[in-house]
């Protein structure tokens, strides 16, 4: 048992599971002799060779029509686009190609590939490095998009995703990536895709989020906890498909829900979760349904990046906002 | 003093060729002036003064190369003094020389902590609890709110026990109830009642609170049965006897407005046990029914009840109510009446008694009859004669 950050559980998964099944393999700009821009993949093809953790060119296109072709005819790749802002020219394969081999072979082939991506702003980067646009993939039919929010759920929620058996976008929150440590045993154990998972039970209003954004909100639910206000956090872990049934059950409980994404907010994967409610659990309802969330501006750069990201403030005025009704 | 190192232009570039300085040793800068021309392996680019003040020293000539993060340039700021150090003083430094490890070759500052994250994550699924909360649409909420009524008090009738708005139209507060201190359950976990059980809870309530009740008691002797008579088709028959022989106990008393409706029609709620509780389902028009047509509507009370179909209209606007609960223990009962009814028949168990006859002594089967009527609205005279109606025609041979 080890205690490891974010990061260094991505590169823990990917070394177990590529020392367990030969057919995995890790591709992507600067992840072999660089070991990643991140150190994601640190270690990895001094210790698996260049066959099996390749640099390729600077071609994202190619990196996920290439890892598209290997995973139909048998192999599993984990390719990595450097940041989700480089991410755009994949797109066409991903949702023409990836999302649409089961439908298009009648299930003869499928495409077990996962699509890691450093996503997410606070560190203070260049343009077209904090991009947050997972509700593109979200709203894909035959995509997974997952996105997790500490070392242990990176570690499992990865070794889920490879293991799975259709299209992961796996989305590492770049802003956490080494703010904490957590005890970590490297024993190959998968975690449940598809569920939330509840990070803090409360009674009195439903926070939910992903991401980088977990670290405020539960920030949020300790502060209103010395208020008196009890808050139940859920990190949504799996964002498509999504798991509605965890929320509307924590909403039956305390009537009041915040969503919160630092994504932007127009047709964010907030509202996708509001209108589920709103059509599921209408009757539990006290108040409307709050979203707190990137402005829907483009992503500034670094002295307006925290104006940008929701704050521990903006959080809890909204949760306040739910209980003055 | 400051010293100004190089800094990564971009992605871990190691190093860069100094193009053309566009300032001199002895020139005055000011913040963000153009200071020189350098290029990376990618392209060309300018190099901002990150001070105002004079040049100090050049640490490189033009063609050369300097590594990424050592020093360029010294400005004289004129701050006052400590001694030109090597530490970073640009915010364009990269994180890579900061912290001891490598960290990636990422332009950007990345927040470090070795702060061990304790959490506890409990997977979602199928949890199923009881939430014992009001369900009702917002609209509602607001209209209850608008008109100070407490959802919690509003029976509920809609779909999944849900507060409908003409629940909240139609509902009259109980009279003030005299202020008690509450009760203080001991330290444990109280489970809010939803369902038939809150149900029965306010209807019990608004019963002590309202009406005034009284309770006869009586048997009837059915030793005289021809076999095979099913005992409640028998008492729901009795009871419309009994109707007809004082209809003063069929109907509503409304006590806030003092005004009695009674009805010709006989809707009979027949109380009936079930695991989530207690629950009144209503055969409707038994005056008008044969035994076997009552017999059917029983049995599908109990396919219904096991199944938990049984649907709130179904349960709504009775005239009379039928609790036979002999089948496990009890021989008489004080039965509650439910608002805004008049009365309710209590059966219980059917037991041999002894009884003189002509001067002997028989074991005779008997029913034995707990009748409870509100006083308010409907005489003990009145109510005796109903009972005598019940009485008669449950002691008839068939």
């Amino acid at each position: 048992m080890a205690k490891v950050t974010l990061i260094e559980a991505v590169t823990m998964a990917l070394a177990h599971e590529m020392e367990r099944d030969e057919s995995v393999i890790v591709l992507g700009e600067d992840v072999g002799v660089n070991g990643g821009v991140f150190r994601a993949t640190a270690g990895l093809q001094q210790r698996f060779g260049p066959d099996r953790v390749m640099d390729t060119p600077l071609a994202e296109a190619m990196i996920a029509g290439a890892s598209i072709g290997m995973a139909a005819q048998g192999m599993k790749p984990v390719c990595e686009m450097q940041f989700m802002g480089f991410i755009y020219p994949a797109v066409d394969q991903m949702i023409n190609h990836a999302g649409r081999m089961r439908h298009r072979t009648r299930g003869r082939l499928h495409c077990p590939m996962v699509l890691r991506a450093p996503f997410g702003g606070g560190i203070h980067a260049p343009e077209h490095h904090s991009e947050s646009t997972e509700a593109l993939f979200a709203h894909m039919p035959g995509i997974r998009v997952v996105i997790p929010s500490s070392p242990q759920r990176a570690y499992g929620l990865l070794l889920a995703s490879i293991r799975d058996p259709d299209p992961v976008v796996f989305l590492e929150p770049k802003r956490i990536y080494r703010l904490q440590k957590q005890e970590v045993q490297d024993d190959g154990k998968a975690m449940p895709l598809d569920v939330c998972y509840t990070l803090r039970e409360g009674d009195d209003v439903t926070l939910v989020t992903w991401g980088a954004m977990t670290f405020e909100t539960l920030k949020a639910a300790t502060a209103m906890a010395e208020e008196g206000i009890s808050c139940e956090v859920i990190d949504l872990a799996t964002i498509s498909p999504l798991d509605l049934d965890t929320i509307l059950e924590s909403v039956e409980k305390t009537g009041r829900l915040v969503i919160v994404h630092e994504a932007a907010r127009n047709c964010g994967v907030g509202a996708e979760i509001a209108a589920g409610v709103a059509e599921k659990g209408l009757y539990d309802l006290e108040a409307p349904i709050q979203r707190v969330t990137g402005y829907d501006t483009v992503m500034p750069l670094f002295r307006m990046e925290y104006q940008y990201l929701p704050s521990v403030r903006r959080i809890v005025d909204a949760a306040k906002a739910t209980l003055e009704d | 003093m400051k010293t100004f190192n190089l800094p990564d232009l971009g992605e871990g570039l190691p190093e860069a060729e100094i193009v053309t300085w566009h300032v001199q040793e002895g020139d005055e800068v000011v913040l963000d002036q153009p200071m020189l021309s350098v290029e990376t392996a990618k392209a060309v680019v300018e190099v901002p003064s990150p001070f105002s003040g004079r040049v100090a020293k050049l640490y490189a000539g033009e063609g050369d190369i300097v590594e990424t993060g050592k020093p360029l340039i010294d400005i004289d700021t004129g701050s006052g003094g400590s001694a030109a150090t090597a530490a970073p003083a640009s915010a364009d430094q990269s994180p890579a020389e900061a912290s001891a490890a490598d960290s990636g070759t990422v332009v950007g500052s990345m927040p470090v902590s070795d702060e061990e994250l304790i959490e506890t994550a409990v997977a979602g699924g199928k949890r199923r609890r009881t939430a014992g909360r009001v369900k009702a649409a917002p609209a509602v909420r607001a209209l209850a709110k608008k008109r100070g009524i407490d959802l919690a008090d509003v029976p509920p009738t809609g779909r999944g026990d849900r507060v409908t708005r003409e629940d909240v139209e139609n509902f009259r507060p109980r009279p003030a109830v005299r202020k008690r201190t509450p009760v203080q359950l001991p330290p444990g976990e109280p489970v809010r009642l939803r369902g038939p059980r809150r149900a029965m809870a306010q209807s019990m309530g608004l019963s002590r609170d309202e009406v005034c009740a009284c309770t006869i008691f009586d048997d009837a002797d059915i030793h005289g049965w021809m076999p095979g008579q099913d005992i409640t088709t028998r008492l729901l028959r009795a009871i419309v006897a009994g109707c007809q022989a004082e209809p003063a106990l069929n109907g509503f008393y409304d006590g806030a407005a003092m005004t009695r409706q009674l009805e010709s029609r006989v809707d009979i709620a027949i109380a009936v046990d079930t695991p989530d509780g207690l629950i009144v389902p209503v055969i409707r028009r038994v005056e008008q029914k044969s035994a076997e047509e009552l017999r059917d509507d029983l049995d599908s009370i109990k396919t219904k009840t096991r199944a938990r179909t049984v649907a709130p209209e179904e349960m709504k606007d009775f005239t009379f109510t039928l609790s036979n609960f002999g089948m496990m223990a009890g021989r008489y009962a004080t039965p509650v009446v439910v608002p805004p009814t008049i009365a309710i028949l209590g059966a219980g168990g059917v037991r041999h008694d002894v009884v003189p006859v002509l001067g002997g002594i028989e074991t005779h089967r008997r029913i034995p009859l707990s009748l409870s009527f509100d006083h308010r609205c409907a005489t003990g005279g009145e109510a005796c004669r109903f009972l005598a109606g019940v009485i008669g025609d449950l002691q008839r041979t068939s």
